[in-house]
């Protein structure tokens, strides 16, 4: 590689050649050489531990976040009687507690369909964020698809993935009915056959092997089953 | 770089500092009126241009156009011709880190004496293309319009028509005039040229290929996207 | 001058005129000169101290610090020939960053890192505060010509060939800098939590969640969570006010160290045979040859 020639120049600078011990650097007369690599291991030990002591305790706090999961929050939304099997109702609720409107998102919320084979009796509640990288998702209503205003990612009436880049159909969130009320839940992604999985972050694909690439994260609610 | 090439550099350069001027206050001459310059340039744009709020953070929107800032244009633009969704990570993270780590690394593989950018054929080219391949994603991204907007001129009764074909995210994969986006749909401009309007109306009901269907536009929508599609010739 | 000794060698070199020796540049030290011989009135005594105070605490200072012999060396030292323009754009980003850092520090008194309160406190900035629309209006274009500023001098540095040898580590600081300037653009952004800097900061996180196995991890790390929420914006402000500044200083200080020790380059097309030093040189650098040793002055220069 580079180096002889600083080699070369460091070798003459540094050690005159008739000097006969290379003595280590800073060697005064007595000093041995045991005690001096007692010292210096003392001194990283001890260096070691401050920093730790130091380092590893905001570092925790830093990733703390990571492992906590906040408390599971149902909100209604509006009567059943409001959500019809053909198309979608806007509705606005909060996803995030604390931050005011910036906590806040958008669902898209019908019954389920007979036409496209889902179960009966249910509440499909679909995210506005695009599964590409999280811009707003548009329901357009008469071409019955959602599209996103950022890449040209575009989903169809189920939200699943017809065209652009997105990597997976739209998140969804969970949905019952309580007294006559929908109520929305946490928000759980699925799989391009519509399996839910644990919420993945947009841009991450799911199902197969990609639920290895791209794990789930201990943030999120289990999916619901079924 | 051979240590003869490392030793004759050094010597050309004391020989070339030997013959320079002491930095202060020749150079600082220079740098200071250029540091004149910068601060002038920022306090002239803070006040010409100001520094205006949008509106209030709104995660419910939906439809507000997101557009980074102009410095990350190049990379908007990148997410936004790859579109195989296979190919995702590599525009996001893939390509940009790949780009970081040969320009960190730049000097360990770039070995030669040379230094004239003239002498210098593969540096330089390579280096003005990857300026250039920045700067011309940066034009696009800055020019393109969002696929829920047609920016184009049309007769007053084919202005519906436009709307639905706006509003219908036709061109998340068309390209109309300048706008939309090229591919993978077939380009809309003189789309009258090639088909006419029946096979149009034909082709947005049974969505060829794997174009969707929008069968269930209602019947008044089909007719004035039709007629509006039918006019471009 | 025991101190010279902890001066690189390049610095220690004094510059030529004037500056023959560094540390008793200045007038001789502050307490030898207590006795004048003859005793002049009060006031001409008074007037003389005055005038002789600032170079008097100047050289208190070099005394106990000896920065004139490093100070000297640094502002005398040669810059080759044929230096121009394009040499100042370090410089000019300099001033940026200087920029950024006064004008963030002012925001940074009148701004509340809350999601509730944040888009509220830069309306304050912008319409109530003293100059207040100006220093924001600085900090917000001041980060734009920043960033422009970095890629030239880059590019200057690239298509110069300043980085090959012995600038091999500068460059790596250099681009180090590049990409954390970045992230002070893109933390930065969503301070004002206005609709552009939100979801420009939805997309830029959510781009970091696409990096396989870490990726996921790394988003709810910059959010603090699973969705955007009351800590993100203080974790950005924290990032964008305390850790990416205080790195960016201190790899500012060792660029700059390392410009002073290398020097900076001089323009690739310029040669040094040129007149009667040339001359001397080859025939130096022939009668080397001839001895068939490498000369190791050359290298004393780094």
């Amino acid at each position: 590689m580079s180096d002889d020639a600083d080699k070369q120049n460091g070798a003459e600078a540094a050690g005159r050649p008739e000097r006969p011990i290379p003595d280590p650097p800073g060697y005064f007369e007595g000093e041995s050489m045991t005690r001096r690599r007692a010292f210096t291991v003392a001194v990283q030990g001890i260096g070691g531990i401050a920093g730790a002591a130091i380092v590893l305790p905001a570092v925790g706090f830093a990733v703390a976040p990571i492992f906590h999961r906040g408390k599971e929050r149902w909100e209604a939304v509006g009567p059943v009687g409001d959500f019809v099997e053909d198309t979608y109702r806007q509705v606005i609720f909060t996803e995030t507690e604390g931050i005011g409107d910036a906590g806040k998102t958008t669902a898209y919320v019908r019954k389920s369909s007979k036409q496209l084979d889902e179960k009966p009796n249910e509440i499909v509640a679909v995210s506005n964020r695009c599964a590409h990288l999280g811009c707003p998702v548009r329901f357009v209503e008469a071409a019955g698809n959602f599209i996103c205003p950022c890449h040209g990612g575009v989903y169809d009436f189920q939200g699943k993935r017809i065209g652009g880049p997105p990597v997976r159909p739209l998140d969804h969130f969970q949905a019952r009915v309580r007294d006559g009320q929908v109520e929305l839940g946490p928000r759980y992604s699925v799989t391009s056959q519509l399996e839910p999985v644990r919420a993945r972050d947009p841009g991450e694909f799911t199902g197969g092997v990609w639920e290895y690439l791209y794990p789930p994260r201990p943030s999120t609610f289990p999916p619901p089953s079924g | 770089m051979k240590p003869a090439d490392k030793q004759a550099y050094l010597e050309e350069y004391e020989l070339l500092k030997k013959k320079g001027k002491p930095f202060f206050p020749y150079a600082v001459l220079k740098d200071s009126a250029m540091m004149l310059v910068v601060v002038g340039v920022i306090i002239l744009m803070s006040v010409l241009l100001g520094a205006e709020q949008g509106p209030k953070a709104d995660p419910t929107s939906t439809t507000y156009v997101p557009r980074p800032e102009w410095y990350f244009f190049f990379l908007f633009e990148l997410l936004r011709v790859i579109k195989p969704p296979e190919l995702v990570p590599i525009a996001t993270i893939g390509i940009p880190t790949i780009c970081m780590v040969l320009l960190l690394l730049l000097p360990f593989y770039d070995r030669g004496p040379e230094r004239n950018p003239i002498r210098r054929p593969i540096a330089t080219t390579a280096g003005c293309i990857t300026i250039a391949a920045m700067a011309y994603l940066s034009y696009l991204g800055a020019t393109g319009g969002s696929p829920t907007e047609i920016d184009m001129k049309v007769a007053p009764q084919y202005e519906a028509g436009k709307e639905v074909v706006a509003g219908s995210g036709c061109l998340a994969c068309h390209k109309l005039g300048e706008n939309g986006n090229n591919g993978p749909g077939p380009e809309l401009t003189h789309i009258a040229q090639r088909i006419p309007r029946a096979a149009i109306l034909r082709s947005v009901e049974i969505g060829p290929g794997i174009m969707p269907s929008f069968r269930d536009l209602p019947p008044k929508k089909l007719n004035e996207l039709a007629d509006f599609l039918s006019s471009l010739d | 001058m025991k101190l010279d000794s902890l001066i690189p060698a390049p610095l220690r070199k004094p510059a030529k005129p004037g500056a023959s020796n560094g540390a008793a540049k200045g007038p001789a030290p502050a307490d030898l000169k207590t006795a004048p011989a003859e005793r002049p009135s009060d006031a001409q005594r008074l007037g003389d101290r005055a005038k002789d105070a600032p170079a008097d605490v100047l050289a208190w200072v070099d005394q106990r610090t000896a920065a004139s012999g490093f100070l000297t060396g640094m502002l005398y030292r040669k810059v080759p020939k044929g230096t121009n323009w394009f040499y100042t754009l370090g410089s000019a980003t300099l001033i940026a960053f200087v920029s950024q850092a006064i004008t963030g520090v002012f925001l940074a008194m009148f701004y509340t890192p809350s999601a509730t309160q944040a888009y509220a406190s830069i309306a304050h900035i912008n319409n109530d505060v003293f100059l207040g629309q100006l220093v924001h209006g600085m900090h917000k274009w001041g980060s734009s010509v920043m960033v422009i500023l970095v890629f030239l001098h880059m590019g200057r540095t690239f298509f110069f060939g300043a980085y090959k040898y012995p600038r091999e580590l500068n460059w790596v600081i250099g681009v180090v800098l590049l990409i954390l300037t970045m992230t002070m653009a893109f933390t930065g952004y969503l301070l004002p939590f206005d609709q552009r800097s939100f979801w420009a900061s939805v997309v830029g996180i959510n781009i970091n969640g696409t990096g396989p196995v870490v990726g996921p991890y790394l988003s709810d790390f910059l959010r603090a969570g699973p969705e955007l929420g009351a800590t993100t914006l203080s974790r950005f402000y924290a990032i964008h006010m305390l850790l990416v500044p205080g790195a960016i200083i201190a790899l500012i200080g060792a660029h700059m160290y390392l410009v002073v020790k290398l020097g900076t380059t001089a323009p690739p097309w310029l040669k040094a045979d040129k007149p009667k030093v040339a001359a001397s040189v080859s025939q130096l650098d022939a009668g080397v040859e001839g001895n068939g040793a490498a000369p190791p002055n050359g290298a004393s220069a780094s």
